[in-house]
């Protein structure tokens, strides 16, 4: 209870402290919205009016406050760049709600990808005793982990889309129409955001597996009859777990927050691509509530590894 | 029961096991004495075939109730050892705080012994009670015909099996065991879980149980409770016993033959009472007078008493515990209470306890290393020093033994310009105390990880003595020293106090060491100073039942 409460308490003032910065980097960074809206051929009487309608012309603290006490009311403004139609721009709310279900699910089908893929090869590696297959999974990995994301992506869509035609590269299906061809769509970029990931995680699993084997208690399990394989399955796996499952909160974290280069390269309308055409139109209505939402789920995440952590290592909870 | 015959084994280098030959008898107990490196470990782990892979058997057979185990030259056959281990043979490990799985409730790893046997355990009972086999195959079809039948079976097996459970932890002495079967290691006290570690040994009912120093790691009291069960066991289920120990006093009490072993080499086997009363080797003869014991020579050691050096008065020291609800104040835990007495000049004071008892705190309040105190302690002398318990990781690693010679010199003349020494002199300041502790003056140059532990811990005290300090605080100095090496270091304490004049707190959970050492001795509980007294008086006469529980 303590515990929720203290998480519950660090969650909002972190929301609060980076509110605060993102708005301010805003003051800093040069360029000005009025001008970047209006084109550089608009009259001062034009940019005037602009700025009033944007409520631009109040002193920075006031703007903050009015900003954030319609955040907390769940109005979170409207774009400058995007309309909605021909009298009204579109809703922040609306614009980052169409654009969450297809990261969201991006970042659920890699996570898949990881947790299914990852673990079992992190535990065969790790009991491997073949040196051949070791240097093909250790170069593997390697060269896995260090292609560039959107080279990936190109060789993905060259291999799945153009050779195999499993799927038609650029024609993204949008999931209010089709469900399962969005589903199908998205395959492709998961598996390009997957397989770093994949690399990496069974890399660290296998390290961390091999240390775990030198401990005291496999020796005890061995001395009870078990096998290799039931070693390693039933004793060292959740024990070898406890530092992966910081490193898969890391890696959700990232996904979460939108693969940027993944979703460019498969034309996926997502947060990512959302945060880079606002960022360089300069529409901070959108920028602040995404970084809001990147914080957001960051901070969730980490809790529930940390809640994890708990729930695989019982001298945790108890300390 | 088993037989060892001419088995060598090596790791990279040459070999740790030289030429081992031994039997054990049906329902013996056979100790295995040596110190750390003498090779009695892997020689036990080797038999029960959980030696590491680097390790090669390069001569010898091991054969169990005549049936070979293992040849060198050939490979270890691990679906044999696994019929075998758990089953046939089980072992008990040193530390029952890492050999269990910490994230597994203890119940389920008792079970876990016989899940993983069941099987081969059904099939030699049907074997046994059912010669025809038709009964079997009637069952069979039953399960087939009902599927929910399966099921329950299943769920009749897992209670069973829970059952079993149940019964083999309060055969070792739990309490409490429905609630025991759903705690994790860590919830339980040392004791426990060596309870549970036998728990799991002795719950088929093995011929053979390798014991590789199951007390090492406990306190005393509870150490002598561990050395009774298995004697209680090895007389209940008749079951042979290897007990391996560096500690001579524990396998006088507990078997019935001996094999003392040195370098990888027997070097003298038989019938304990024979070996202590007339030892044949050279090497046992020395294992047995270093063992610290209580008998013989104690002269009265004090002469007069001098002043007091430190008086602690009514002194509590406390941690701080944190609150487990939301709003609750953080507490203070009292962890000594009304601790009341004195360190006079050029004595030994043993300071003796159980680990957790206090011992360590009291000795960092009296050098104000803690904060939260009440009470009052004042020094006569100048400032203290202390010896530590590890003389693996107390020592800097990346400097010279007389760098770290030199350190308090140089400390202290940082503090006090008159005292500061120009680099010759506390180089030959350095190079005496090298001497005194009886080291060469080539170890100058040394770094720790060119020596061994006794040379290190020498060094530590070289250290502690080097600024000539009134007090030494020495905690724990020799519980991680073999016994040859120990009796080494404490006779070179008293040497130097008898030399130097230096006061010593010496604290230990070892009360023989203590009475080898101390001209007073002091008990400590839970906190508290039970009793303090020349160590003669106490040692004759002790006043509190915990003390004559501890002399035991």
């Amino acid at each position: 209870m303590k515990y929720l409460v203290k998480k519950l308490a660090t969650l909002i003032l972190t929301l609060f402290l980076v509110s605060v910065l993102a708005f301010l980097a805003f003051q800093i960074i040069p360029g000005d919205v009025v001008t970047s809206i209006l084109g550089t051929e608009a009259t001062p009487e034009q940019a005037q009016q602009l700025r009033e309608e944007l409520g631009l012309n109040k002193p920075p603290l006031v703007r903050y406050i009015s900003w954030a006490g319609n955040v907390l009311k769940g109005n979170f403004g409207n774009s400058y760049r995007y309309s909605k139609n021909m009298n009204q721009m579109m809703p922040v709310s609306e614009l980052i709600g169409d654009k969450l279900p297809v990261t969201l699910s991006l970042a659920f089908l890699s996570m898949i990808f990881i947790a299914v893929i990852a673990i079992p090869l992190g535990v065969f590696w790790a009991r491997s005793k073949n040196r051949v297959l070791d240097v093909i999974l250790n170069v593997g990995t390697q060269t896995a982990m260090a292609v560039p994301s959107f080279f990936l992506g190109v060789l993905v869509t060259y291999f799945f889309g153009i050779l195999l035609r499993w799927f038609s590269p650029g024609r993204y299906v949008s999931y209010e129409k089709d469900f399962w061809g969005f589903v199908g769509y998205l395959i492709f970029p998961a598996i390009s955001v997957a397989i770093p990931k994949i690399a990496m995680t069974a890399r660290f699993l296998r390290n961390s597996m091999l240390t775990e084997m030198h401990a005291d208690y496999v020796r005890t399990a061995y001395s009870k009859g078990a096998t290799e394989r039931q070693v390693a399955y039933g004793h060292v796996l959740r024990n070898a777990m406890m530092p992966v499952v910081t490193f898969l909160g890391m890696i959700i974290a990232e996904i979460v927050a939108g693969s940027i280069v993944v979703e460019q390269v498969f034309g996926l309308p997502g947060i990512g691509k959302l945060l880079i055409s606002s960022i360089s139109t300069r529409d901070f209505p959108v920028v602040e509530i995404l970084i809001l939402y990147i914080t957001f789920v960051v901070i969730v995440v980490y809790f529930l590894v940390d809640v994890l952590y708990r729930v695989i290592d019982p001298r945790i909870s108890t300390k | 029961m088993i037989r060892v015959k001419n088995l060598s084994v090596a790791f990279d280098g040459p070999e740790v096991v030289k030429n081992v030959s031994f039997e054990i008898g049906d329902g013996e107990i056979l100790g295995v004495v040596g110190e750390s490196g003498s090779g009695k470990s892997v020689t036990a782990l080797t038999m029960m075939g959980l030696v590491s892979e680097g390790a090669r058997v390069t001569s010898g057979e091991i054969y169990y109730d005549e049936e070979l185990l293992l040849k060198a030259g050939t490979p270890r056959d691990n679906a044999l050892y696994r019929e075998y281990l758990g089953r046939k043979m089980s072992m008990v490990f040193q530390e029952p705080m890492t050999s269990l799985n910490p994230t597994m409730k203890v119940g389920k790893q008792v079970e876990e012994v016989l899940s993983l046997h069941e099987a081969a355990i059904e099939e030699t009972q049907r074997e046994s009670t059912v010669p025809s086999g038709s009964a079997v195959q009637s069952d069979v079809k039953c399960g087939e015909k009902v599927p929910g039948k399966k099921r329950k079976q299943y769920r009749e097996r897992k209670e069973a099996r829970k059952q079993k459970v149940l019964e083999a932890l309060s055969s070792v002495g739990l309490k409490d065991v429905e609630r025991v079967y759903e705690l994790y290691p860590h919830q339980l006290s040392g004791g426990m879980r060596q309870r549970v570690m036998i728990a799991m040994a002795v719950i088929l009912h093995p011929g053979l149980i390798v014991a590789d120093e199951p007390t090492t790691a406990l306190d005393v009291t509870v150490q002598n409770q561990i050395i009774e069960l298995l004697k209680k066991i090895n007389q209940e289920q008749n079951n042979s016993l290897l007990f391996i120990t560096h500690d001579l006093n524990l396998a006088r009490r507990l078997c019935d033959r001996i094999l003392v072993m040195q370098n990888g080499c027997i070097v003298e086997e038989g019938i304990t009472e024979e070996i202590f009363q007339n030892p044949r080797g050279e090497y046992t003869r020395k294992l047995i007078s270093a063992v610290p014991g209580r008998t013989g020579k104690k002269k009265k050691l004090r002469k007069e008493i001098g002043k007091a050096l430190v008086e602690v008065r009514d002194l509590s020291v406390f941690y701080r515990e944190n609150a487990n609800s939301l709003f609750g104040r953080t507490e203070k835990k009292c962890v000594v209470r009304n601790a009341d007495f004195s360190v006079y000049e050029g004595e030994i004071l043993g300071l003796v306890g159980e680990s957790g008892c206090g011992k360590t705190t009291l000795s960092k309040a009296i050098l104000g290393l803690n904060k939260m105190i009440t009470g009052e302690v004042t020094h006569h002398s100048n400032a203290p020093q202390m010896v530590f318990q590890d003389p693996y990781s107390s020592l800097n690693p990346s400097k010279t033994v007389g760098w770290l010679l030199q350190e308090p010199l140089r400390a202290q003349g940082a503090l006090d310009p008159s005292k500061a020494m120009t680099e010759a002199e506390s180089r030959a300041e350095a190079i005496e105390m090298l001497k005194r502790v009886g080291l060469e003056e080539k170890y100058f140059d040394r770094k720790p990880s060119q020596l061994s532990g006794g040379q290190r811990q020498r060094i530590s005290i070289g250290q502690a003595l080097i600024t000539r300090p009134g007090l030494v605080i020495a905690d724990e100095p020799v519980s991680a020293l073999d016994v040859t090496i120990q009796a080494q270091i404490l006779e070179l304490i008293r040497r130097l106090q008898e030399e130097l004049g230096t006061a010593f707190l010496f604290i230990s959970h070892d009360i023989n060491v203590i009475y080898q050492v101390s001209d007073r001795i002091m008990v400590m509980r839970d906190g508290r100073i039970l009793e303090i007294g020349e160590t003669c008086e106490v040692f004759e006469h002790p006043k509190d039942p915990y003390t004559r529980e501890l002399l035991r």
